[in-house]
C-alpha cells in the first residue's frame, strides 16, 4: 500500500513540474513572438504614438521587468488568480476601480465546466458503446459482424471531427430542429433564458457527445477487440466455461476485465487529445469552452487568457493522469510502478 | 534454395494480405491522381483550377452540380439589371466534372485533385521533417543515454501530454509572414505549403523521437551491438549499419499513420484559419471555404451551397486516411510478423 502511495506522490510531484513547465513555456513563447499589446488598450488605431504605447504598457503592467512579471504571475496563479483578460481593457483604458469585469479565473471555471461536460459525457458514451461492440467483434474474429463494426467505426476517425460536427449540426439542429444547433446550458440553474436543468443541458450536448463518440469509438473498439481475441483461447476461459458459466458471464467476468488496463492506459494518454478535439467541437457548436477559448486567446495574443487556459488544460491533463494512475494501482496491484516508455499516440492523436 | 531479402519476404507477406494490398493500391492511386491529375485534366478540359466561370454559379451564388457544361468564358457576356445575360446560342462550353466550387465558379474536380497534391505535400513533408528532427534526437537519447536522455524524455513526455494544437495555432498565425514565402515553387509547391509542413513536422517530431528512443533502448543491449563494439566499430557505424536497419519497419509503420493524421491536422488548421491561404486549394481549405473558419463562420444554407462542396473533399480525405490506416496495419503485419497484434 505504501508503495502505491509513494508512487502516486511521485507522480503528483511530476505533475506539478509539468504544470510549471507548460506555464513557463507559454510565458517564454509569448514574449519571444513579436506583438503589440498596446493595441488592446487602443483598439482599431492604425498608428500609436510612443506616448500611447508607453501608457498602454504601463496600464497592462508590462513595462516592468519580465522576471518581475513572471514571479508576479506565478504568485498569483498559485492563488488561482489570472488577472483580467487584456481584451477587457479596450472598453475602458482608464482602469476603472469600481466596475467589476469578469476576470479570467471566473471565465475559466465556466469554460472548464463546458469542456468537462463534453469530454466526460462523451467518454461515457464511448465506453458504453465500445465494450459490447468490441466484445462482439473480438469473439467473432474475421466474421461479417467483426468487419462491419471495424469499418463503420473507422469512418468516424477518418473524417475530421469538425466536419462531422458541422454535418450533424446542419442536419439535426438546423434542418430537423430536433435539438438546439448551438450554445450551451450550464447544469446549475443560472438564469439563462430557455435553460432549465438537466434536460436542456443534455439536449445542447447530445450532438457534441455524438461527435466525440464517433471520433474515439474506433480506437477503443479495436483495442477491446484485440484484447478479447487474445484472451478467449486462454485456459481460464475454458475452465470457466466447463464450470457451466454462461457466455455472457464468461465475457463480463473473465474476458473483459483483461482489457481494462489497456483501455485505462489509452485514456490517460488521450486526455490532451480529447481537449484538443473539444476545441473543434466547441467551435462547431458555438460553445465557449476551454479549447475554443484557448484558440481565441492564441490567435488574439492575449497573455492572461493564454496563461490561464494553458494552466487549466495542463492541470486537467495532470489530474486526469493521476486518477488513471490511481485506478491502475487499484485494478492491478501487481503493476510495476514505472512510467511506460513505449507511449505513442493513436490515430485520433493526430488531430492533436 | 533461393535466398530472399527481408524486404522481399515482407513484400510477399504484404502481397498476401489482400485488404492491405488493396489499401496500398488505393493510396498509390490517390498519390498519382493528385500529382498528375491536375495537369492532365487541365489539358483535357481546357481550363485549370483557378479559372473563374461566372456562369457556373446562379444568382444566389449557388454553384452548379456535378457533370455540368457551362459557357467556357472566364468573363460574362454582359449584364442586364445586374444579372448575367444568358450566353448566346452556340457559345463554346466546358465541362465541370464535380461542378463548381463556390460563388466564383471554379472547377471543383481540378481543385480537389490539386488540393490532394497540396495536402499530401504538407502531410508527407511534415512526416519527413518530423523524422529529420526525431531520428537524431531519439538516437542520441536512446543510444547514449545520460543527461541528454533524461532531458529529452522528460521534455517530450511533458509536451506530449498537452494539446499541441493550441501552440500550433499560435506559431502558425504569428510566424505567418516569416514562413509563408519560403519554398513556393510554381504550381508544384504552392505558397504556404512548406511553412505548414515545417510547423506540423516540428510539432509532431516528439512521436518519432520517443519511438526511436524506446526501440534503441532495448536494441542497444542486444548481443550484435556488443559484438560490433568488440571488433572496434565506431558509434556512428553501429548506429548507421547495425541499428538503423532495425528501426526502418517501425518508422515506416509510423510514417503511414502520421501521414494520415497530418492530413486531418491540415484540415483542422484550415478550419481554425491557421492554414494555407484560402486561394490555395487543399482539402482543408476547400472545406473551410464552404463552412467558414472560427472568425468567419458561415451557416450552411441550401440556397447558396451544394452538398457536393462538402462531399467531394470529405470523400477524398476519408478514402486517403482510411487507406493509409489499413496500409500501416498491413505494413506492421508484413514487416514485424513476430510482434503480431
Amino acid at each position: 500500500m505504501s508503495r502505491i502511495v509513494s508512487f502516486l506522490i511521485r507522480r503528483a510531484i511530476a505533475g506539478v513540474f509539468t504544470v510549471w513547465v507548460m506555464f513557463t513555456f507559454a510565458f517564454v513563447v509569448f514574449w519571444s513572438i513579436p506583438s503589440q499589446p498596446a493595441n488592446f488598450v487602443y483598439p482599431g488605431r492604425q498608428h500609436l504614438t510612443d506616448y500611447q504605447i508607453q501608457q498602454a504598457d504601463h496600464i497592462l503592467g508590462i513595462d516592468r521587468p519580465k522576471l518581475t512579471q513572471y514571479y508576479d504571475y506565478v504568485w498569483h496563479v498559485l492563488h488561482w488568480k489570472f488577472g483580467r483578460s487584456w481584451g477587457d481593457y479596450a472598453f475602458n483604458p482608464g482602469l476603472p476601480s469600481g466596475i467589476h469585469y469578469p476576470d479570467v479565473s471566473s471565465e475559466l471555471s465556466r469554460e472548464i465546466g463546458v469542456t468537462l461536460s463534453i469530454t466526460l459525457g462523451g467518454a461515457l458514451f464511448v465506453l458504453l458503446l465500445s465494450v459490447p461492440l468490441g466484445a462482439i467483434a473480438g469473439s467473432h474474429l474475421r466474421s461479417l459482424s467483426d468487419r462491419t463494426i471495424s469499418l463503420v467505426a473507422l469512418i468516424g476517425v477518418c473524417t475530421h471531427p469538425m466536419v462531422i460536427a458541422l454535418i450533424l449540426r446542419g442536419i439535426f439542429g438546423e434542418h430537423l430542429h430536433w435539438v438546439p444547433p448551438t450554445g450551451y446550458c450550464p447544469l446549475r440553474q443560472s438564469g439563462y433564458p430557455g435553460c432549465d436543468g438537466v434536460r436542456d443541458w443534455a439536449s445542447h450536448l447530445i450532438l457534441p457527445w455524438t461527435t466525440f463518440t464517433l471520433l474515439f469509438l474506433a480506437l477503443y473498439i479495436r483495442m477491446i477487440r484485440a484484447s478479447v481475441a487474445e484472451t478467449l483461447p486462454e485456459d481460464f476461459v475454458r475452465t470457466a466455461r466447463s464450470k457451466g458459466a454462461s457466455e455472457l458471464r464468461v465475457m463480463a467476468r473473465h474476458v473483459l476485465p483483461n482489457a481494462s488496463l489497456r483501455v485505462l492506459t489509452m485514456v490517460g494518454m488521450e486526455i490532451g487529445t480529447a481537449i484538443a478535439v473539444c476545441a473543434y467541437i466547441e467551435t462547431a457548436f458555438g460553445m465557449q469552452g476551454l479549447g475554443l477559448a484557448g484558440i481565441q486567446a492564441m490567435l488574439g495574443l492575449d497573455l492572461p487568457e493564454i496563461l490561464g487556459v494553458v494552466t487549466a488544460i495542463t492541470l486537467i491533463v495532470v489530474l486526469g493522469n493521476l486518477i488513471v494512475d490511481g485506478l491502475y494501482a487499484f485494478i492491478d496491484p501487481r503493476v510495476r510502478f514505472t512510467v511506460d516508455n513505449n507511449r505513442t499516440k493513436s490515430l485520433a492523436g493526430g488531430v492533436i | 534454395m533461393q535466398t530472399r531479402s527481408p524486404w522481399k519476404l515482407a513484400f510477399s507477406r504484404f502481397r498476401r494480405d489482400r485488404l492491405s494490398f488493396a489499401a496500398g493500391c488505393v493510396f498509390a492511386f490517390i498519390v498519382i491522381v493528385s500529382f498528375a491529375g491536375g495537369a492532365t485534366a487541365s489539358a483535357l478540359l481546357h481550363h485549370n483550377g483557378t479559372d473563374i466561370f461566372p456562369y457556373a454559379a446562379n444568382d444566389n451564388q449557388k454553384p452548379v452540380g456535378p457533370w455540368t457544361r457551362v459557357p467556357a468564358k472566364h468573363g460574362s457576356y454582359g449584364y442586364s439589371n445586374g444579372d448575367l445575360t444568358p450566353p448566346p446560342k452556340g457559345a463554346p462550353t466546358t465541362l465541370l466534372i464535380f461542378g463548381a466550387d463556390g460563388a466564383l465558379g471554379r472547377d471543383e474536380f481540378i481543385r480537389v485533385v490539386d488540393g490532394g497534391k497540396a495536402s499530401l505535400e504538407i502531410a508527407i513533408g511534415g512526416v519527413l521533417i518530423a523524422l529529420l528532427i526525431g531520428l537524431p534526437l531519439g538516437a542520441i537519447s536512446g543510444y547514449f543515454g545520460g543527461v541528454t536522455d533524461t532531458l529529452v524524455s522528460r521534455v517530450t513526455e511533458t509536451v506530449m501530454s498537452f494539446p499541441l494544437l493550441l501552440f500550433l495555432v499560435f506559431a502558425s498565425v504569428n510566424l505567418d509572414y516569416t514562413l509563408k514565402p519560403i519554398g513556393a515553387w510554381g504550381s508544384i509547391i504552392p505558397e504556404g505549403v512548406v511553412a505548414e509542413a515545417v510547423l506540423i513536422g516540428v510539432f509532431t517530431s516528439f512521436y518519432p523521437t520517443r519511438l526511436v528512443r524506446a526501440r534503441l533502448l532495448t536494441l542497444r543491449r542486444e548481443e550484435f551491438v556488443e559484438a560490433a563494439e568488440m571488433v572496434g566499430a565506431s558509434h556512428w557505424r553501429i548506429l548507421r549499419h547495425h541499428l538503423l536497419p532495425h528501426l526502418r519497419p517501425t518508422l515506416l509503420v509510423w510514417a503511414a499513420v502520421a501521414t494520415a493524421t497530418n492530413i486531418l491536422l491540415e484540415v483542422g488548421l484550415s478550419f481554425i484559419g491557421a492554414g494555407v491561404q484560402p486561394e490555395t486549394p487543399t482539402w482543408g481549405s476547400l472545406l473551410s471555404t464552404t463552412w467558414g473558419t472560427i472568425y468567419q463562420p458561415q451557416l450552411f444554407t441550401s440556397v447558396s451551397f451544394t452538398v457536393w462542396q462538402t462531399i467531394f473533399p470529405t470523400a477524398a480525405i476519408l478514402l486517403c486516411v482510411l487507406s493509409l490506416n489499413q496500409l500501416s496495419e498491413g505494413l506492421r503485419h508484413a514487416l514485424e510478423p513476430q510482434a503480431d497484434r
